[in-house]
């Protein structure tokens, strides 16, 4: 019997020019996909509500005194004997910062699961994207690409992401300014205590952050049994149970006892916490980040 | 040996089990390889399994579960034996084994084999001669020595015989070929039934110089043997026997199989406690009791428990011989003297009689048909030849009843084929002239021929006849008056009997006749008469062998060796080797030969004593199991056992539930195909084998021959001849096409020597002179195509020439009669003119082809009457031969285009026209039968239905 679980991509090499061609082949697929699961979450996402500066009409007024006559809608106003002017809606840039998890632990797929962690969170990472620079808001990649506002923002997003260098295990959120979103798509293995400081950092700096943790089936559950060897594919580290499921239990427990922790801390900064298994569409995750972006606390 | 019944073949491998520590320290070495699985949050599990010791060796239990595999293993290979059985012989002198293979062994007869087989074993692990005696064979039977393997075939070989084994003989012809070799040891399997010669032939033993004997007693007490049978007046008796000092009482059934094996009769048999003798009652009526051939113990499977039944118990022939005349029986039946005597028989005997009334031949004439009892009704004269005859049948064991009566009264006194010297006229009772009133009978003698017969109270006797008083007369007499005087008296000459009733058959002397008691006391005397009376001579008959008794008691057809049987010599004949017992004889006339005589008994065999030891042993089964096999398959089993352990610890068996019930369910599946062979194999057998290719060469002809109507011409050889046949015949069927609902095939032409004929229903054949004459074998298959059903049209096409010659006789013609000379051929006429032939189609006067005028003559319908109400002549059946003159396919024949191809003479087309319909005719009539006669009854039968 094969095993349960496995590396969805062969262990990474040095080899920066054949990852960055293995993700510059992701990309279009992963751009496909997640136009696709975009336009399931695009309507409602538009603009601020009011008038402003913007692309989009909002709505036609009677002309007031003083206004710049290049503002006057002369094909409205022509209807009738008033002035009119269009009014644009508003539409404010906001910087979004999305990071995705790029440790070799997210590339572990089981059976369970439907794809492995690493492509379900470049999915959302790219859609998030492409909702953002549809709706005009400006996206940034720690340490990749700096923030930016472009209608092909996924594009340039999977872009640089395929070019990208080895990148930490941890974003680098130096840049990350007040009232910046940050979007951080990760498992969350790593050690608790560096993720809370990190998530403490982003508080210090004003950001507001949604953390979406990607979990395959096989973490969660632990369908193990038997003996079996489990290895770390990160450290290379091996431990052997003798009869697996007899630790499903505490396992589970702890599993969930970080998921509460982490959880716990965002509700306490106000932030969203969601988990997305990798045997669930990830428009469910991609529906709450939205729901809560766009929510009373987005604009904020 | 020990206190545990096991012992090892190879015990050295044991040794084997030391090594289990080692098995054990190397099997605590290799866990079984884990299941392989990357893990992600593996700093959490192991968060949870820093708490336990992981555990890298194999489970103790599994430890342990390998040791006991290795364990089984060794002590598989150490050949363990369970029970296992002693040596009973030891030593290395020669060894003997003496086999009672007589009756008393079939029973248990694989007892006995497996103790010699054990004996030997025994004895070919000492390397020691083998010495096999059976005490039932044949006595130049090979006895020895053998080696281990020949003893072994010996023994096979060897079975139980249905005879009583000859001990004497067999001891004989040990001990000289054990002489010379001092130390034997013998091995006496017994049956424990003690025969006469048994002592001598011990002692014979004491000569061999052996150095001990080993005698196996076997436990007789279910031994049973029938040993006589009487045929009873209401039952048959049945004598059986036990060995003797089995206490205890036995009951068992005896059953009566007739002839063909089928039981008809059973009793039941009680032994008493201590007794050795029962016996049981057959009570059936004496026809089935005469159908009785072979009486078994049920249950006991040996020769002695069944018995033969021959003719000595089977009904009698009776003859009838009286001198009244003939006309009288036959006119006066009340008045017959034999009237009551055969009503009194009627039941229980076959009775004969005469067809003349001249004694001369009477008497021979009965006595040549065998009968066990002659009856005499009042005849006082015998002629000379007939009464030497009649004695001579007498001494040889025939049953004379002579009844007294005016003739006998009134005869002279020398009459030597009577019981007593009587005296001459007769004695009346109770009559007018006389003081004394009828005597009625006293009471029968207790040890008589009618013992324990009631005393009739109403029988009276007016009128006897007396004997003479002599010394030995109250020994001859049956049965007497009141007053003394005998009324019955019988005598015993040499192998028969003669017994005189001194009454008359008839009720004219006595009542006796026309009592219960006459029936009564008739019985007894045929009871008492031997069957097939006077039948054997004093020379010795054989007998070939008919059925032999096996065995276990069963009736085989005989072996080659049973000989055949001397009866009729001196002594009865005895059961041996080579008489086995059974039925001898023809199938008319079977001798049964019985193992057991009526003086038969079963002692049992006492130990011997010899100057050597005796040891006395019982029979035991060998019960020694080989634990090999079954710790073998133990130690599979655990295997398989530690493999399933082995997948389930490495997760292999880790399966979800609907899987493991998908896979139930593909095992059930797999299961229920691999078992469909056999369940539903026998119905797929049915349908599977293609049927086996019968095609035949010319099966394409036949099935086109018959799958539609042809007409069919014969061959004659000559192809002007030929060609006109077939183009006479294609007219026809064009014709028959155009005008008729017939649509016949092709015209075929056949060879009557080689083709079928049966599928054509009329044949047509051109006689030419000039073709070769048809060989007998064509001949006599048209004759029998003829006699089938069909119908050949002979066309000697001459009627031009015919008209012509003087004589009549053209060569056609002449040729047509050599033709007909060898067949069966019917009464010819022409067609009259109510033959349904001329009407079967259209209505025709003459039938004329080419030529018109002969006639065509057809079956001559002899009984077909004719009545002028109807146009038709009746009868059933077709003309199996027409014949005609006047070339009809001549006439018929067209060419490829239709036009005629010959001219008719003289050259009219409605002649052809005729030719044409007078075949339609013929046709119809061939495939129509009579049906255009009966379409006669049309109007009579439309009239009835109409009212």
């Amino acid at each position: 019997m094969a095993a349960l679980g496995a590396l969805a991509e062969p262990a990474l090499t040095a080899d920066a020019l054949a990852r960055a061609r293995q993700r510059a082949a992701l990309v279009p697929d992963l751009l496909v996909e997640a136009r696709r699961v975009a336009n399931t979450a695009i309507s409602g996402w538009h603009g601020r509500r009011r008038r402003g500066i913007g692309e989009n009409f909002w709505q036609f007024r009677p002309y007031n005194q003083g206004e710049a006559l290049s503002r006057i809608d002369w094909r409205r106003s022509a209807r009738d004997d008033h002035t009119y002017v269009r009014d644009r809606e508003w539409e404010a840039a906001h910087t979004v910062w999305l990071w995705a998890d790029p440790s070799a632990s997210m590339r572990y797929k089981s059976n369970l699961g439907e794809v492995s962690k690493e492509w379900r969170s470049l999915i959302i990472t790219l859609a998030l994207a492409e909702l953002l620079s549809r709706g005009g808001e400006r996206i940034a990649f720690p340490g990749i690409a700096d923030p930016f506002s472009a209608r092909n923002g996924a594009e340039r997003l999977a872009t640089a992401l395929s070019h990208a260098k080895t990148m930490p295990a941890l974003p680098d959120v130096a840049n990350v300014r007040r009232f910046s979103d940050i979007v951080l798509v990760s498992d969350f293995l790593h050690p608790l205590e560096e993720m809370l400081a990190l998530l403490d950092r982003l508080a210090q700096r004003g950001a507001h952050a949604h953390l979406i943790e990607i979990a395959d089936p096989a973490e969660e559950v632990f369908p193990y049994s038997g003996r079996t060897e489990f290895s770390d594919p990160e450290t290379g580290e091996r431990i052997t149970a003798g009869r697996a499921e007899n630790y499903a239990e505490e396992y589970r427990r702890l599993y969930l006892a970080r998921r509460e922790t982490l959880a716990h801390h965002c509700r306490r900064l106000g932030w969203s916490f969601t988990v997305n298994r990798t045997d669930r569409p990830a428009s469910e995750a991609l529906m709450r980040v939205h729901m809560h972006m766009s929510g009373p606390g987005a604009a904020a | 040996m020990n206190a545990l019944p096991l012992a090892f073949g190879a015990p050295m491998l044991l040794v084997g089990l030391i090594t289990l520590p080692v098995i054990w320290w190397l099997l605590r070495m290799t866990p079984p390889p884990p299941q392989k699985e990357v893990f992600p949050p593996l700093k959490i599990l192991a968060h949870v399994l820093r708490q336990e010791q992981t555990p890298n060796r194999s489970p103790w239990w599994m430890t342990l579960l390998r040791l006991l595999i290795a364990a089984l293993v060794i002590l598989a290979l150490a050949e363990p034996v369970w029970n296992p059985r002693p040596v009973t012989l030891s030593g290395n002198g020669p060894v003997a084994i003496i086999v009672d293979n007589g009756w008393a062994s079939a029973e248990a007869w694989e007892q006995r084999r497996e103790t010699a087989e054990r004996l030997i074993a025994d004895a070919a692990r000492a390397g020691a001669p083998i010495y096999l005696v059976g005490t039932a064979e044949r006595a130049n039977a090979q006895i020895g020595p053998f080696d281990a393997a020949g003893a072994r075939e010996r023994l096979q070989a060897m079975e139980p015989r249905p005879i009583p084994v000859d001990r004497k003989a067999a001891f004989e012809r040990l001990a000289p070929a054990l002489a010379p070799t001092p130390g034997a040891r013998i091995a006496w399997l017994s049956d424990g039934i003690l025969t006469g010669d048994a002592e001598d032939a011990t002692k014979s033993l004491e000569k061999s110089g052996a150095a001990s004997l080993l005698w196996y007693r076997p436990d007789t007490a279910n031994l049973l043997g029938l040993t006589s049978v009487e045929n009873g007046a209401d039952a048959l008796v049945v004598h059986a026997i036990r060995p003797m000092g089995a206490g205890g009482s036995r009951s068992a059934t005896v059953a009566a199989f007739d002839n063909k094996g089928r039981r008809i009769g059973e009793a039941s048999l009680a032994f008493s406690p201590g007794a050795s003798v029962a016996e049981a009652r057959i009570a059936a009526p004496i026809e089935l009791r005469n159908d009785f051939s072979s009486l078994r113990i049920d249950g006991a499977s040996q020769a002695a428990a069944t018995r033969l039944l021959d003719d000595n118990t089977k009904r009698r022939r009776v003859a009838l011989l009286s001198g009244a005349e003939a006309d009288v029986a036959a006119a006066q039946p009340l008045l017959s003297p034999l009237y009551y005597i055969s009503r009194a028989l009627q039941p229980y005997a076959d009775l004969i009689e005469p067809r003349t009334t001249d004694l001369a031949q009477a008497v021979p004439e009965l006595l040549d048909q065998k009968p066990s009892v002659l009856v005499m009704a009042d005849i006082g004269k015998l002629p000379q030849a007939a009464e030497e005859r009649l004695a001579d049948w007498v001494s040889r064991g025939g049953t004379l009843i002579r009844f007294a009566g005016p003739k006998l009264a009134g005869a002279s006194s020398d009459d030597t084929l009577l019981p007593v010297t009587l005296r001459r006229g007769e004695r009346a009772l109770g009559g007018t002239l006389t003081w004394t009133a009828p005597q009625p009978l006293s009471a029968f003698a207790a040890s008589g021929p009618f013992a324990g017969l009631a005393t009739p109270k109403d029988v009276t006797v007016t009128r006897q006849v007396l004997a003479e008083p002599s010394p030995d007369l109250p020994e001859k007499t049956w049965a007497s008056l009141a007053d003394g005087t005998p009324l019955i008296s019988g005598e015993t000459r040499d192998r028969g009997r003669i017994v005189l009733f001194h009454v008359a058959p008839d009720a004219a002397w006595s009542n006796l006749p026309i009592s219960g008691v006459f029936v009564e006391m008739l019985r007894r005397i045929i009871v008492l008469s031997r069957a097939g009376g006077g039948e054997k001579g004093s020379s010795a008959v054989s007998l070939p062998p008919y059925l032999i008794l096996a065995a276990d008691g069963s009736l085989k057809p005989p072996a080659p060796e049973t000989k055949p049987l001397a009866v009729g010599g001196d002594g009865a004949p005895q059961v041996s080797y080579d008489n086995p017992p059974g039925f001898y004889g023809s199938d008319d006339a079977l001798y049964a030969l019985n193992l057991l005589g009526s003086k038969s008994e079963l002692a049992p065999l006492i130990q011997p004593s010899l100057p050597f030891p005796v040891s006395a042993t019982v029979y035991a089964a060998d019960e020694s199991i080989s634990l090999r096999g079954p710790l073998f398959a133990a130690a599979a089993m655990l295997l398989a056992l530690d493999t399933l352990l082995m997948l389930w610890l490495g997760g292999h068996l880790r399966l979800p539930r609907r899987k493991t019930a998908a896979l139930g369910i593909m095992l059930l599946a797999g299961f229920f195909t691999a078992a469909a062979p056999f369940s539903g194999g026998h119905a797929l057998a049915q349908v599977a084998p293609s049927a086996p290719d019968d095609a035949k060469p010319g099966d394409q002809a036949m099935i086109s021959a018959v799958s539609a109507t042809h007409l069919a011409y014969i061959v004659t050889g000559d192809k002007a001849v030929d060609d006109i046949s077939k183009a006479g015949l294609e007219g026809l069927t064009q014709f028959l096409k155009e005008k008729t609902a017939l649509e016949p095939g092709e015209p075929i032409g056949v060879d009557p020597a080689r083709d079928e004929l049966s599928f054509y229903p009329l044949i047509y054949w051109p006689i030419d002179a000039n073709a070769p004459m048809p060989n007998e074998t064509a001949i006599a298959r048209v004759d029998a195509y003829m006699q089938g059903g069909g119908t050949v049209l002979f066309d000697t096409r001459d009627e031009l020439a015919a008209s012509a010659a003087p004589g009549g006789t053209t060569p056609s013609g002449q040729r047509l009669r050599a033709i007909l000379d060898s067949m069966n051929v019917p009464p010819l006429e022409p067609v009259p003119s109510d033959h349904v032939l001329s009407k079967s189609f259209y209505i025709m006067p003459d039938f004329p082809g080419r030529y018109r005028g002969a006639p065509l003559w057809v079956e001559a319908s002899l009984n077909g009457e004719t009545r002028q109400d109807r146009p038709v002549r009746t009868g059933d059946g077709v003309s199996p031969i027409l014949i005609t003159a006047n070339d009809l396919a001549g006439a018929w024949a067209i060419d490829s285009r239709g036009a005629p191809l010959l001219p008719t003479v003289p050259n009219d087309p409605m002649q052809r026209a005729y030719a044409l319909r007078g075949g339609v005719n013929i046709m119809m009539y061939m495939l129509t039968g009579n049906y255009k006669s009966d379409q006669v009854h049309v109007p009579a039968l439309l009239e009835r239905l109409g009212n």
